[in-house]
């Protein structure tokens, strides 16, 4: 495995039960490497990235990383398991802040509680990263009062607080209002200028275009086509490639084109 | 004698008797929370053998009388060598039983909690007894804290089982000066009275105590 690797997924197949959801999946994820998994609902795209950080146990294959082997079929040591959960951070879909704490609580549980980083060193970062992620007044309310946008960028604040090697976002955006997917985008974007490495599930194709550096396009229980990302969206080799890019594409009005315009709006 | 008077007069006892009451109940609470914590943590196990034990535990304490099971921890535990007083085999009685409800109340209350918050707290690193500590149980609380006080209400007026053998408590004081004055309906009114109001405080008391909660998260 080459130096700059730094997740290594190889031959990964996954079943829940009887069910298959995806065979012999192999990618590999370089340092400071943004990599967007598309794909169409049910095929496993949230499932892949979950056995990275090993939420989902997995059936064959190898994951190597952070110098940590996970195989299919065995369940790694806790120790293992809390160190690469410790150093891969991950963003869910319905951000899943705990409710039961502040925004500020939210973002110290992890430190404090894992890698026991003194309270109020603990706090202190936590105000670097709301500041970063414009959210210097929240701290000390409580995640319901938030917007969804505000709530996911909370729970990036929480990821980066344990500072870690590997991001991995799920779907970030899809469960926002339309008006707060910006900022949200906005932020992942800037992290992955500052040089984070991260697997994105989305379904947004221009911000994958613009922000991933690769493309991985998953179809039929297995990936169809991966590759630099302008290359897969703009001139997809394999056939499912092509069907699933040519079905969301008719779906999703390009960016540029004012809403009003593509629905038709008679006003 | 007026009615108060006589309560006047028999009020010191009362008290006496009131104070075993809440020492049965208190004691009791505290195995039956035990008691239901763990068999909640049993059946939400993946271990089969744990699932068993316990759901078969919650079947059988919950199909026997109170009764009956005070009076064999009393009488039966002693003819095969076990002597308990009668604090300890009523304590032992209530706090078996009311932990296999507690257990029902911890488990409803625990898997009524978000998946997604436990994967969140995975996610971080947090071993799985900080994911329960941190996260589960405190969010399982305000679903638990209702049916727990319920419970708990439960608890002080079973403890007046204890008069049949012959625990000094509050319900004993009464039948005591039964048959001393001859008038049940008043010295029962009195002690009818004392277990309102000992309700009333607890259950006042939790409820505040769960808005309080409440309002700090939202
Ligand atoms: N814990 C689970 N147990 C059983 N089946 C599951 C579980 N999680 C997911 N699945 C199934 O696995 C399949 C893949 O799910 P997954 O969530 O990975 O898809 P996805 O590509 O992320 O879809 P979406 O775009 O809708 O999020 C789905 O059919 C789903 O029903
Ligand atoms: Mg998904």
């Amino acid at each position: 495995m080459s130096k700059d690797v730094v997740v290594d997924i190889q031959g990964l197949t996954k079943s829940f039960g009887d069910r298959k959801i995806f065979r012999d999946v192999t990618l590999q994820v370089h340092q400071s490497e943004v990599v967007a998994i598309i794909g169409p609902s049910g095929v496993g795209k949230s499932t892949l990235i979950r056995c990275v950080n090993y939420l989902h146990p997995f059936d064959q294959g190898t994951i190597r990383l952070l110098g940590h082997e996970l195989r299919g079929g065995e369940r790694p040591s806790a120790a293992v398991l809390q160190d690469i959960r410790t150093h891969v951070g991950m963003v869910f879909q319905t951000f899943n802040l705990f409710h039961h704490l502040s925004v500020l609580d939210n973002i110290v549980l992890g430190p404090v509680e894992v890698k026991k980083v003194p309270r109020k060193q603990a706090v202190e970062r936590a105000h670097e990263l709301l500041e970063m992620m414009g959210l210097t007044d929240w701290a000390k309310a409580y995640p319901r009062r938030l917007s969804g946008g505000q709530q996911q960028r909370v729970a990036i604040c929480r990821a980066l607080a344990m500072d870690p090697k590997v991001m991995l976002f799920d779907e970030p955006t899809s469960m926002l209002d339309p008006e707060l997917v910006g900022d949200v985008l906005e932020a992942i974007q800037r992290l992955a200028q500052q040089g984070m490495t991260m697997i994105l599930v989305t379904h947004e194709m221009m911000f994958a275009k613009e922000v991933a550096d690769t493309v991985v396009i998953m179809a039929d229980n297995a990936i169809a086509e991966m590759g630099p990302a302008k290359q897969v969206l703009e001139n997809p080799q394999t056939e499912r490639a092509r069907n699933f890019l040519a079905r969301v594409l008719r779906n999703t009005p390009p960016a540029d084109i004012p809403q009003a315009v593509v629905g038709g709006d008679p006003d | 004698m007026s009615l108060f008077s006589i309560w006047g007069q028999y009020f010191p006892s009362y008290l006496q008797g009131l104070g075993v009451t809440i020492e049965l109940t208190v004691l009791s609470l505290a195995l039956a929370l035990v008691i239901g914590f763990v068999l909640a943590l049993m059946r939400l196990s993946k271990v089969r053998g744990l699932v068993i034990v316990a759901t078969v535990y919650t079947d059988v304490l919950r199909a026997i009388p109170v009764l009956v099971m005070l009076f064999i921890a009393y009488y039966s535990l002693g003819a095969i060598g076990i002597k308990l007083s009668g604090v300890e085999a009523a304590v032992l009685t209530l706090g078996a039983f009311y932990g296999a409800l507690y257990g029902e109340v911890f488990r409803g209350g625990i898997s009524g909690v978000d998946p997604g918050q436990r994967e969140a707290a995975a996610a971080l690193g947090l071993p799985p007894s900080s994911v329960m500590r941190k996260v589960v149980l405190p969010q399982a609380f305000l679903a638990i804290l209702p049916p727990a006080t319920n419970r708990f209400a439960d608890i002080i007026k079973d403890t007046s089982l204890v008069v049949t053998i012959s625990v000094a408590d509050l319900m004993l004081q009464s039948y005591q000066a039964i048959s001393a004055t001859y008038r049940p309906m008043d010295m029962l009114g009195l002690a009818a009275i004392m277990y309102f109001v000992v309700y009333l405080l607890v259950s006042r008391v939790l409820a505040r105590w769960e808005l309080n909660v409440q309002r700090r998260r939202s």
